[in-house]
């Protein structure tokens, strides 16, 4: 039996919307809609859904950066919404809107972040080696961010967002704006972590990387839930991306 | 509390490792401003140069006033015509010409009133001076012929200020001001830039994941900026005092800074870090709200205006009330007019002191509490 790493119940965040867009009389935009879902450790969890879906909106509140209206997730037993600090410490989280000061060589972000975390500096070391030369990012080490192409950048991310080696990792988008080459570095490693035993939440709208990474799919339209299951009972008889057309119209009724 | 330090080293590296910034926030301010005060004082030395000794040609001088006129005037012959005195007033070759009745001494000792001309070129800045002295040099003379009483007609000296009065007197005064308006404008140098700035730019919100508590990460912006923002008043201020003898060229007040001691320096030094922490932390939280580095460039323009009102009041409340040293800003330029002027005392002193640094605390809680706040941090469009 797994262990659930992470129990969200009943997540609701809306925003409220700028002025100009207040037609109708609409003042607030429900971006995630009573989510409640749990993810197992061991496991890589996918967020699949169409842009403006509320992908990253969950994934910033399991990642504390946002308060939900109501509703709470549990990182390991721990709340995100009593105890954000002991969420903090525990998760990795990457999302395009967190950005890396570009004055700065991944060498330098990477210790300051591990001091940040309490990485003792002999682990901090050795880790920095290794996730290095995993990325291919040890000849660049000392080059300012700002002279790093975007996949490297990307990278320096994705390696910078884990220095603390979490359990629970939720990566937004990762191999967005990535060529296929640096892509598949980024899904390969996420395999490896999960064979590491680590547990990982992703969110995208590419079905390919659903089918090839994960083991567990949610599937979200509007802000709501509207299927959640194993990736192999999903696409038991046709493929992921067929699955979420027949999702998309019983949702909304036929209106595209 | 080792984040603090963890912070501090990162604001450090960010600022000591970049050799624009530290160029543009540490040298130039000084440099500007010493080239500009020294260029100043040469341009005023050469315009009281200029107006030291008026060309002046005088008919009929009166035995009265012959010497007194020599004295201050360069004389010439007046073999010339009028009309070819008056051509030189307006070329600017020649700076006055007075013309005394030929019997001037004997009709001022009767009842007669006689007419003096004076001929001069108000386009001409020297012979405005020039005309300006004669004037009063016949308005003493005329009242020494009245003669009711005398003022100081002694040959004693009157005006018992010393040269380091008179300097310390002027220090008081414009110190605080200048002070306050260079620190200030380092403060907002450092600290758009670097809490607007990233904030604009997503490089907080990346702090804001890491478990971090929000007021040690308050703390260690506020202290690493208040340093460099230090730094640069410094070097403002080096500047300022270096350029001080130039500008001052052509005056007789002795600026020797050397009249102060070493404790009133270290006074000094105190209340400019604590004005700083004050600036530093009311500056970062409203470039934390602003939502870019242009809009926190509007929001501050009320800081600085209150500022300059402050150090501006200092300059013309001589005896300040203890109250007034309960008021942040206002009670460091105080604090700074008095040290300038000797008559600063412990008391304020220390009410600014902790004031400043009670008030620093507060606003870096508060700015801890805008960076738990998601409206504030993550507030788009
Ligand atoms: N800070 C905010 N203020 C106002 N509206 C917001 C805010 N953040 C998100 N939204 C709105 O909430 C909805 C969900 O956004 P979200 O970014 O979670 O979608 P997403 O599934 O990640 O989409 P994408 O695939 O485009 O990244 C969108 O309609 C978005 O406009
Ligand atoms: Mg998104």
């Amino acid at each position: 039996m797994q262990t659930e790493i992470l129990k969200a119940e009943h997540l609701t965040k809306s925003f409220r919307l700028p002025l100009k867009q207040q037609k109708t009389g609409e003042k607030f935009k429900l971006a995630v809609n009573d989510l409640s879902f749990s993810a197992y450790s061991g496991e890589i969890f996918g967020l699949l859904g169409p842009n403006g879906a509320g992908k990253t909106t969950t994934l910033r509140m399991l990642a504390t950066l946002i308060k939900p209206d109501s509703g709470d997730a549990f990182i390991d037993g721990v709340s995100v919404v009593s105890d954000p600090y002991g969420v903090r410490g525990r998760i990795g989280f990457l999302t395009s809107e967190l950005r890396l000061e570009d004055f700065f060589t991944p060498d330098y972000l990477f210790d300051f972040f591990s001091e940040l975390h309490g990485v003792p500096h002999d682990v901090r070391e050795q880790r920095k080696r290794s996730m290095f030369a995993r990325f291919g990012i040890d000849e660049f080490a000392n080059v300012k961010m700002a002279n790093l192409s975007t996949g490297m950048k990307q990278k320096v991310s994705i390696v910078i967002s884990i220095v603390h080696d979490p359990d629970f990792i939720i990566f937004d988008e990762p191999t967005n704006g990535l060529d296929v080459l640096t892509a598949k570095t980024v899904t390969d490693y996420l395999s490896e972590l999960r064979g590491e035993g680590k547990s990982i939440i992703l969110s995208t709208h590419i079905f390919s990387l659903v089918e090839k990474l994960c083991d567990r799919v949610g599937v979200m339209i509007d802000g709501r839930m509207v299927a959640l299951d194993t990736l192999a009972a999903l696409t038991k008889d046709k493929s992921m991306e067929e699955k979420f057309f027949d999702l998309y119209s019983e949702v909304t009724g036929g209106r595209s | 509390m080792k984040a603090v330090l963890t912070i501090i080293k990162k604001e450090f590296m960010r600022f000591f490792g970049d050799r624009r910034l530290l160029l543009t926030t540490l040298l130039l301010p000084g440099i500007v401003l010493y080239a500009v005060y020294s260029a100043l004082g040469a341009v005023f030395a050469n315009v009281m140069q200029d107006s030291s000794v008026p060309v002046a040609y005088v008919r009929n001088m009166p035995e009265s006033l012959g010497e007194a006129i020599d004295e201050i005037f360069d004389l010439r012959d007046t073999d010339l015509t009028d009309e070819e005195i008056k051509s030189q007033l307006v070329e600017g070759d020649a700076d006055i010409f007075i013309i005394f009745p030929e019997n001037f001494d004997d009709l001022t000792v009767g009842s007669d009133v006689p007419d003096v001309s004076i001929y001069y070129n108000s386009a001409q800045t020297s012979s405005s001076l020039a005309y300006s002295s004669v004037v009063a040099l016949l308005d003493a003379y005329e009242q020494s012929i009245a003669n009711v009483f005398n003022i100081n007609s002694g040959s004693d000296r009157y005006d018992l200020a010393d040269s380091s009065d008179v300097s310390a007197n002027i220090l008081s005064m414009i110190v605080p001001m200048v002070l306050i308006m260079l620190l200030l404008s380092g403060c907002v140098a450092v600290v758009l830039e670097s809490i607007a700035g990233e904030k604009e730019r997503g490089t907080i919100a990346t702090l804001l994941v890491t478990p971090i508590k929000r007021s040690y990460f308050a703390i260690g912006k506020i202290l690493s900026l208040s340093v460099i923002a230090v730094l640069s008043g410094i070097s403002s201020f080096l500047g300022l005092i270096l350029s001080l003898p130039n500008l001052m060229g052509g005056m007789e007040v002795d600026f020797s800074l050397a009249a102060y001691g070493v404790l009133d320096y270290f006074g000094l030094f105190l209340v400019v870090m604590s004005t700083v922490l004050v600036l530093v932390s009311l500056l970062a939280i409203v470039s934390a709200y602003a939502k870019s580095v242009k809009e926190a460039n509007g929001l501050i323009v009320p800081v600085m205006i209150i500022a300059v009102i402050c150090s501006l009041v200092s300059m013309f409340v001589a005896s300040p009330p203890m109250g007034l040293y309960f008021i942040p800003v206002l009670n460091s330029a105080l604090c700074i007019s008095t040290l300038m002027a000797g008559t600063f005392g412990i008391v304020p002193f220390l009410i600014t002191m902790g004031i400043n640094i009670v008030c620093a605390a507060l606003l870096a809680v508060l700015l801890g509490a805008m960076f738990n706040s998601e409206k504030i941090m993550f507030n788009r469009a």
